[in-house]
């Protein structure tokens, strides 16, 4: 047995069922378990996966939208289920509708990326990457052709496609070219590795004897994006050996969670002043100094910008009657970004 | 599906209190079976809806299978899905009802819209009753020949069904001829897929007994065919590209032209987005370029980067699947990552199993150009708030200072654990440093200053314990107060715990002795009477070799205790290259993230401790099976602590260094008869020991001082025995215990008539027996022959005897056997066990 398809069948399982169901959980499962039969039956027989193409299932199986919902109180017929088979799984791009129409013809790429970066305790860049994804949303007529390329996709490390990109293209010259999906879908991923730097830093500083340790931590912009940071937090899991924590801070909320996480959002950095946080932490009885010393988790989120400077030059669209609408977004946010004490 | 009920919680939909609601479900489905009003579907809807929910949370609804199958009469397909799926459910407990569902099954088989055809067929195929599988050939005959391709792919899966519930009637309908007929000509992927491997299925299961399926068998894996599904590779969906890539990675192309070919049509799958995709794909390149080096790095090169971001994306569990293939490949080729090693440092929220993981890749990746970086990296995580991935750091550290040559650094980090405080750090980093010393005596001086400084009332751990007390006994020349430590740990023999301590500070002790003597022989003497004391058998028996091998001649025993030793230069590994080739063959399975080729767990004598649970649980008569485990249990606690037996060896093993303490033979012709068979010196234990400690420290005294023969102390009888009233043991214990121990007395008794007669309830002998403070941990069989297994305590310390006993109501004999912890008081249990038994019965 293959055990990356079981894990990956599983949370295809998973994905298909919150998006039918608007979340995953024992209670929605219970509530709409003839749903739950119904599109098991469809994705595995036998102990093979068959369908899991959402667009697919999707025909084969209504979903019990609350439109569905209040059209069977009205007609009185609730059937979830359509009546015809779906025609896709004879179709050559089984990912697409046959032939959805649309008054405005409109499509979105985003690029979204997450920084990981683990900064170790003389405050040196241990790692940094960024995972990205462009995501794609196209509500197009008909059987569009689109062709994306980047202006330097020479950065990418490793890409992984939907299975709509056509291999050639990509490989002889790096243009994207693909018959999207109907809706939102993940186009591409990527990873670009080797960073130099971080936009913000962020400097823990402990210092324990007699029973106490004194934490004093600064943030600030290291290297400005040119867009504003937003939602900056900074939490830290309290080590066990700690009896009572006091911290304050000179800018944004301090709190103590109830599993001994201390979470310090800040938000915005102000222009004025440098945002730190500082207090004492009380040991055990009997501990001298601090031994374990805690990771700080940071998040953040810039709008408007790919941190990996990944950069889309051009979108073409063909096969379509009319002019669509062509729309292009950013965002970088913290992955897993971790400074060490 | 959804777990039985257990919680009260959410009771949507409604709970059923008791049989009343089935019955009034019932009686409602019978009003509803005849109506044809219009709405009716609604409400039978909301009925099959409960039906179906009292079956999920695991009520027993197979009463109401005849109104079912009345209600079924409906175009409503969800409310046929429903029916289907409860038909489905309770068939196979029902085979005479299920009869009644064939027929509306086959009528449904006939309907006008596809999707209803193939779910009647889905369902006719899953109601796995034997005896109606002559219903299923025709319906599944004009299901392959159905023109539409949804009722096709349901077909093909049927006839795999159907050869799981009757292969011969599959077989006589000719359905493998037909599938492989579709496989080879049907327009839709998904059926042609489904055809692959349900005959992948059908032929394996069949080539065993007949020639002609193992040569079809033998023809998937033909160039037409593979080629034929590579072409159409794209058509498929994933899953079924992973089906064919896993026949493609069988295939062996003629032509080395032919190997290019395939890679080149397969290179774009390695970007799929499905990570099975991509495994399937990696594979396929590994096994075509086996044969090529050149190549075959190359792939290592290409299939890095996929590899690379399969980790970092994707669920934990994924993450952990594709790590252990990582391992797999780093072992066979340490460099490709060598310069990725940053992909493996931990984050602070991965969960401890892919850190554990990380960290032997870490350890795996390490050469001369990123030791540095990767030990600093490392040395982090010392201070890592979860303890076990510090201990594993730790542990990866010396690993690498292990296999690299220049471990100058390394030590000084070691080192430094040392003085950290924190008690676990020290523990491990100790075991390490006495392996680091193994390998590399050079470093002694730096190590054994900062070794003695640290106080052994500080070390708790008994590996730690035992690491301290090694290099004590080893260096006990250059560590001034050597002596006096082990003294102090002596006087503290009682509270020590461990046997694996006592056993080094008994070897450290020699050791010091040969090299300190005046300061020593005091502790020595305390140390062998101490040891000749203990309860523990292999204590007892070091502690016995020693004293006789003194006795005999201290030069001797000198070259056997402390011979000049040479540095250990490769610690075994504990998997063999076979093995490791063997689960590389089974790349992308199981077996890799098991890290075991897949005939260990799947072939049933490999699974020996749950062989044996199921013995004690159910107890079938046959005591051999038991016994044909052993072997290989031991075995395996063998390879456990390989580090450990080496240092064994070593130690006690001489010059000859053929084997441990116990088993080896005489190596010097004229020398000790060293043949300490672990057998003799228990039986002379009986004589010698239980006589009284200060007798026989007092001899040795005499021994150390004159080298004077000393009469062993007369065997004193054996004391009577208190059993303990209370004792308990649990299973587990049980079972480990009775693997470890040897047999140390086994009889047959006769037992009276009135105790064969009140057997005809084995409870009452349970009573009885713990009437006489020896309890049952299991039991079972039928009569004439009954097996149990017992246990009991001594009273005052903790020492256990394990008996089996078989008895035969016909014969009226029980066969007994007892194991023992301390084998001297067997005799005693023996003759307690023998007079409880025989009172059995007895008014």
């Amino acid at each position: 047995m293959p055990p990356l398809m079981a894990i990956e069948f599983l949370c295809r399982v998973a994905d298909v069922l919150s998006d039918y169901l608007g979340g995953l959980n024992e209670d929605v499962i219970k509530d709409n378990f003839i749903i739950v039969y119904e599109l098991l039956d469809e994705m595995i027989d036998n102990g093979f996966p068959l369908t899991t193409e959402p667009n697919i299932l999707r025909e084969m199986i209504a979903q019990p939208s609350i439109v569905s919902k209040v059209l069977s109180v009205v007609t009185g017929n609730s059937s979830n289920v359509s009546e015809t088979l779906p025609g896709a799984t004879a179709s050559c791009v089984p990912w697409r509708t046959p032939d959805p129409k649309y008054a405005n013809n409109e499509v979105y790429v985003d690029l979204v990326e997450e920084m990981d970066a683990t900064i170790n305790r003389d405050g040196v860049l241990v790692k940094c990457e960024i995972y990205g994804e462009v995501q794609v949303n196209s509500h197009l007529s008909g059987l569009p052709d689109l062709t994306l390329s980047f202006a330097n996709p020479s950065i990418l490390d490793d890409v992984r496609f939907h299975p709509c990109v056509r291999f050639r293209p990509w490989e002889s010259n790096q243009i994207l070219s693909f018959v999207p999906p109907d809706g939102q879908f993940k186009l591409m991923s990527y990873r670009v590795k080797k960073l130099k730097s971080t936009p913000i830093y962020v400097k823990p500083q402990l210092t324990s004897g007699g029973g106490t340790c004194r934490i004093d931590v600064l943030v600030g912009i290291r290297n400005d994006p040119g867009k504003t940071i937003d939602s900056i937090t900074v939490q830290f899991q309290l080590p066990h050996c700690i009896l009572s924590a006091d911290m304050t801070s000179n800018h944004g909320t301090v709190n103590i969670l109830a599993n001994k996480t201390c979470l310090w959002s800040i938000e915005r950095i102000p222009k004025d002043k440098a945002p730190s946080m500082s207090g004492t932490l009380v040991l055990e009885t009997g501990l001298e100094r601090l031994h374990v010393f805690p990771t700080f988790q940071v998040a953040f989120r810039i709008m408007g910008v790919a941190l990996s400077g990944l950069q889309i030059d051009k979108l073409d669209l063909k096969n379509l009657p009319n002019r669509p609408y062509k729309g292009f977004r950013a965002l970088t946010r913290a992955g897993e970004f971790e400074v060490r004490s | 599906m959804a777990p039985p009920a257990q919680s009260q919680r959410s009771p949507s939909p409604s709970q059923p209190s008791g049989k009343g609601e089935v019955s009034d479900l019932k009686s409602q489905l019978r009003q509803l079976a005849g109506s044809r009003a219009p709405g009716i579907d609604d409400s039978k809807r909301e009925l099959f809806k409960k039906v179906i929910s009292y079956m999920t949370v695991g009520i027993d609804v197979s009463s109401l299978f005849g109104e079912m199958v009345m209600c079924s009469a409906t175009s409503d397909i969800v409310l046929k899905k429903m029916c289907y799926l409860y038909v489905g459910n309770y068939a196979k407990v029902n085979p005479d009802l299920a009869l009644l569902t064939i027929n509306f099954l086959q009528r449904d088989c006939k309907d006008e819209d596809p999707m209803i055809r193939g779910l009647a067929l889905r369902s006719l195929c899953s109601l796995r009753v034997a005896n109606l599988v002559e219903y299923l050939v025709g319906p599944l005959g004009s299901g392959l020949k159905d023109n539409n391709n949804y009722v096709r792919t349901v077909a093909v899966m049927g006839v795999l069904k159907l050869y799981h519930i009757s292969a011969s009637t599959c077989v006589d309908a000719d359905f493998p001829a037909m599938l492989k007929h579709s496989m080879l000509n049907d327009s839709d992927a998904q059926v042609v897929a489904n055809c692959l491997s349900a005959l992948q299925e059908i032929w394996s299961s069949e080539a065993s007994s007949s020639e002609e399926a193992s040569r079809e068998r033998e023809a998937l894996l033909s160039k037409p065919v593979v080629y034929y599904f590579l072409n159409r590779i794209k058509e498929f969906s994933e899953w079924a590209q992973c089906l064919v890539l896993e026949l493609v990675g069988k295939y062996v192309p003629l032509e080395t032209s032919e190997i290019f070919d395939i890679m080149n049509l397969l290179e774009d799958r390695l970007q799929h987005a499905n990570g099975a995709v991509v495994l399937a794909t990696i594979k396929v390149f590994l096994q075509l370029t086996l044969s090529m080096t050149d190549v075959h790095q190359q792939v290592y090169e290409r299939i890095k980067a996929p590899l690379l971001t399969l980790v970092s994306s994707g669920s934990p569990e994924q993450s952990y699947a594709v790590l252990s293939h990582l391992h797999l490949l780093v072992m066979r080729a340490p460099y490709i990552f060598s310069s990725d090693y940053k992909h493996f440092y931990c984050q602070y929220n991965e969960p401890s199993y892919v850190k554990k993981l990380k960290l032997e890749m870490l350890t795996a990746v390490a050469n001369e150009s990123n030791t540095y970086e990767i030990v600093t990296e490392l040395c982090e995580y010392a201070a890592n708030v979860d303890i076990p991935i510090a201990r594993e750091s730790i542990r990866a550290v010396g690993k690498i200072a292990l296999q690299q040559y220049d471990v100058n650094a390394i030590v000084d980090r070691l080192l430094q654990f040392l003085e950290m405080e924190k008690d676990y750090v020290t523990a491990e980093a100790l075991v390490l440093v006495k392996d680091l010393l193994r390998k590399y005596p050079q470093w002694s001086q730096d190590c054994i200053a900062v070794v003695g400084n640290i106080s052994s009332k500080n070390v708790q751990e008994p590996k730690a314990k035992a690491a301290l007390i090694w290099m004590l006994g080893e260096y006990s020349q250059d560590m001034h107060d050597a002596p006096y430590i082990l003294e102090s740990l002596i006087d503290n023999w009682e509270e020590e715990h461990s046997a694996e301590v006592r056993l080094h500070l008994l070897t450290a002790v020699m050791k010091c002795f040969f090299k300190r003597p005046p300061e020593t022989q005091k502790a020595l003497g305390a140390a062998l009477a101490a040891g000749l004391a203990d309860f523990h058998q292999d204590v007892h028996d070091r502690a016995l070799f020693y004293y006789r091998l003194l006795q005999y001649n201290v030069s001797v025993a000198q070259r056997v205790v402390d011979p000049p030793k040479q540095a250990v230069s490769v610690f075994a590994d504990t998997q063999s290259s076979e093995i490791k080739d063997r689960i590389f063959d089974e790349f992308n399975s199981l077996s890799v993230v098991y890290q075991k080729p897949s005939y260990m767990f799947t072939d049933k004598e490999h699974r020996g401790p749950f062989e044996f649970s199921d013995e004690l649980g159910n107890l079938s008569i046959g005591a051999e099976s038991t016994d044909t485990v052993v072997p290989a249990q031991r075995v395996e606690a063998n390879d456990k602590d390989l580090l450990l037996s080496v240092s064994e060896k070593e130690e006690s093993g001489g010059p000859s260094n053929n084997g441990s303490a116990y088993s080896a033979p005489s190596y010097d012709g004229s020398s000790v008869s060293a043949a300490a068979s672990s057998q003799m010196l228990s039986e002379l234990a009986i004589s010698t020991v239980t006589g009284h400690a200060s007798q026989s420290s007092l001899a040795i005294d005499d021994l150390l001082g004159l080298g004077l023969p000393v009469a062993p102390a007369p065997a004193p009888s054996p004391p009577l025995l208190k059993l303990n009233s209370k004792a308990v043991l649990d299973p587990g214990t049980f079972q480990q215990k009775w693997r470890q121990l040897p047999i140390s007395s086994s009889q047959e008794y006769s037992v009276s008539p009135r105790g064969v007669a009140a057997l005809t309830a084995p409870q009452t002998l349970l009573r009885h027996m713990q009437g006489h403070s020896i309890h049952c941990i299991a039991s079972g069989g039928q009569s004439p022959n009954y097996k149990f297994f017992f246990f009991a305590q001594k009273a005052e310390e903790s020492s256990t005897f394990l008996v089996e006993c078989i008895i035969n109501t016909s014969s009226a004999k029980a066969q007994i056997k007892i194991k023992a912890d301390d084998q001297s008081a067997s005799e005693a249990f023996s003759t307690l066990f023998q007079s409880a038994l025989s009172e059995f019965g007895l008014p």
